[in-house]
């Protein structure tokens, strides 16, 4: 039975959570094919080494006619993709038009039925039973290392029309992240403990020495010393990268929602009992504005 | 939604467990109501009516949605079993009311599946964006918004009915002034039986893994330390 996997692209290549998502396909079923919309033929033609046999390129996946004659040439009854917005508004048409139910926030698949989800902003995991034959799998980041295979790509292109919307862009802001906080390995974050949005300088420093991306606490954004894309949290973005530096946060649950599935957490605050060194692999007490340039230091 | 706060545990036959728990608007819902009230203030010709689909200790947060500033409470008699379920009753509850603009949280805070919004647009064939960070209305029918997109925020010019998935900064929470709650007590709030339908999914069990974690305390002296345990660890 073929398995079908919606790949996401970060700058120009396949990125690791579709690579994830690819390697549990392989272990549910006998072929994996992969949709895109990269253009790249030669590209795409190597991503059987990412564990795909059939590649399908579209041009855009809101085009549900594409998907369509893929579900029902190749009789797919299970898709496993990254949990990007694009991805679940993807899932919820073709839910719709054919059927399928949405698992959502899987961490574990444990057979084609049945799957370990994280609810409660990841207080929870919780087993669930699919009672359909058709599932969507939408899994979390970083939940297994991924793959790699020796397989042969065969590249299929599906022409379609343009979609017509129905909505005018009247302004894009492209937001420059190197490194997507959402992707990234390493996040450095700060929060209402370094006093100003002036002293965010030694935060971006130790970020860039580490390739990794910034975010701060709720208070931060709300008080517009940073963007409100970079707050993490229960209402903001939820990550999980390998390392997370806390720095200056206190570690209020609703915080820790978007943070506690990172591998290692770094906790640097100058009050011994906040209430986030319960949650760290590592903690450092003592003043941020101490200790950050001694961190630079040391990397040096 | 369970106050962000609370200790969430499951009792021995799986169901969630609501002793010692607080209720609340679940926060993303609560930015929602907050910029239709304030849409609101700025064009009286605006009615808001709130739903729910849940039982009836919801009904005490539905008046608190009126006290904000709603003009009409629904709430779908059920337990909203599933995405999928919650989703064909709000499009059946839709389609016979006609609205024009549907204001959803982003997504819930206890399964957080952000799929309600497109599962909903998706039957009904309606617009939807999600999230969405800022709404305004233009010249009385242009919906401006702003949404998150992968390469960063587009600024959009819709036309109704739209749905909306909403998240901040587009409105503060607001709190009911004591006007509010004396007004929410004349308003109607009219209760609905909800679609047959079986859930999709089943919950077999939930776990609560532990997050208490093993720290070691570097000293601020010693910040080398730090580095070498990373190194040590290939990160
Ligand atoms: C419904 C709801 C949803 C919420 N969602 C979120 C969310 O998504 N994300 C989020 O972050 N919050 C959220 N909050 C807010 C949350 O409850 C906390 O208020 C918030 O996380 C606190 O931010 P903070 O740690 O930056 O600030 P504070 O709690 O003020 O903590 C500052 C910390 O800095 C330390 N400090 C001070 N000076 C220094 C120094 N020189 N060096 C080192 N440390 C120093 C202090 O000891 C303190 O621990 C939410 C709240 C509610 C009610």
């Amino acid at each position: 039975m073929p398995v079908l996997v919606f790949i996401e692209f970060t700058n120009g290549k396949i990125n690791e959570s579709s690579c994830q998502a690819t390697t549990l396909a392989n272990g549910q079923g006998d072929e994996v094919y992969g949709v895109t919309t990269s253009t790249d033929k030669n590209y795409n033609s190597t991503l059987g080494l990412k564990g795909f046999d059939k590649i399908f390129m579209i041009n855009d996946f809101k085009n549900i006619e594409c998907l369509s004659k893929i579900i029902l040439d190749h009789d797919i009854k299970i898709i496993i993709s990254p949990g990007s917005d694009l991805f679940r508004e993807i899932s919820s048409l073709i839910s719709i038009s054919h059927k399928f139910s949405i698992v959502s926030n899987v961490k574990k698949i444990l057979d084609h039925k049945t799957a370990i989800t994280t609810v409660y902003t990841g207080k929870v995991e919780s087993e669930v039973n699919v009672i359909n034959e058709k599932i969507i799998y939408l899994i979390n980041k970083n939940i297994i290392e991924s793959d790699t295979y020796d397989k042969n790509t065969d590249i299929i292109k599906i022409e379609s029309k343009n979609l017509r919307i129905n909505y005018e862009i009247l302004e894009e802001t492209k937001i420059d992240h190197d490194i997507s906080l959402s992707d990234a390995d390493i996040v450095v974050s700060a929060g209402r403990g370094l006093k100003g949005p002036e002293n965010w300088k030694m935060i971006e420093d130790l970020a860039k020495k580490l390739h990794a991306a910034t975010a701060c606490s709720k208070p931060v954004s709300d008080a517009g010393w940073r963007s409100h894309h970079e707050h993490v949290g229960q209402t903001g973005l939820k990550i999980s990268p390998k390392i997370y530096f806390a720095i200056g946060i206190s570690g209020a649950i609703q915080h820790l929602a978007g943070v506690n599935s990172s591998k290692i957490i770094i906790v640097i605050n100058n009050d011994p009992d906040a209430p986030f060194f319960k949650s760290a692999d590592y903690g450092i007490v003592g003043d941020a504005f101490e200790i950050i340039p001694k961190i630079l230091k040391a990397l040096n | 939604m369970p106050d962000t706060t609370s200790d969430i545990a499951f009792t021995e036959d799986n169901k969630f467990d609501s002793n010692n728990v607080q209720f609340i608007i679940g926060p993303y819902e609560d930015y929602a109501l907050a910029r239709a009230v304030e849409l609101k203030e700025l064009n009286k010709e605006i009615e808001i009516s709130i739903l729910n689909i849940g039982l009836s200790e919801n009904d005490s947060l539905l008046r608190k949605g009126l006290a904000i500033g709603a003009d009409k409470a629904y709430r779908i008699n059920s337990e909203p079993f599933d995405s999928n379920f919650v989703a064909q009753n709000i499009a059946n509850f839709i389609s016979e009311h006609k609205f024009d603009l549907i204001l959803m949280g982003k997504e819930s805070i206890d399964y957080n599946s952000g799929l309600v919004h497109y599962l909903t647009g998706s039957i009904l064939g309606i617009q939807t964006f999600n999230p969405v960070s800022y709404l305004d209305i233009e010249n009385n029918k242009d919906i401006i918004i702003k949404t998150e997109v992968e390469s960063g925020i587009n600024k959009i010019k819709a036309n109704l009915p739209l749905i909306l998935g909403c998240q901040e900064p587009i409105a503060e929470w607001k709190i009911p002034n004591m006007r509010g709650i004396m007004g929410a007590r004349s308003k109607e709030l009219i209760v609905i039986n909800p679609t047959d339908l079986k859930p999709a999914l089943e919950y077999i069990k939930h776990d609560i893994p532990s997050n208490k974690k093993e720290i070691k305390y570097i000293d601020k002296e010693d910040i080398d330390l730090l580095v070498d345990e990373l190194k040590l660890k290939n990160l």
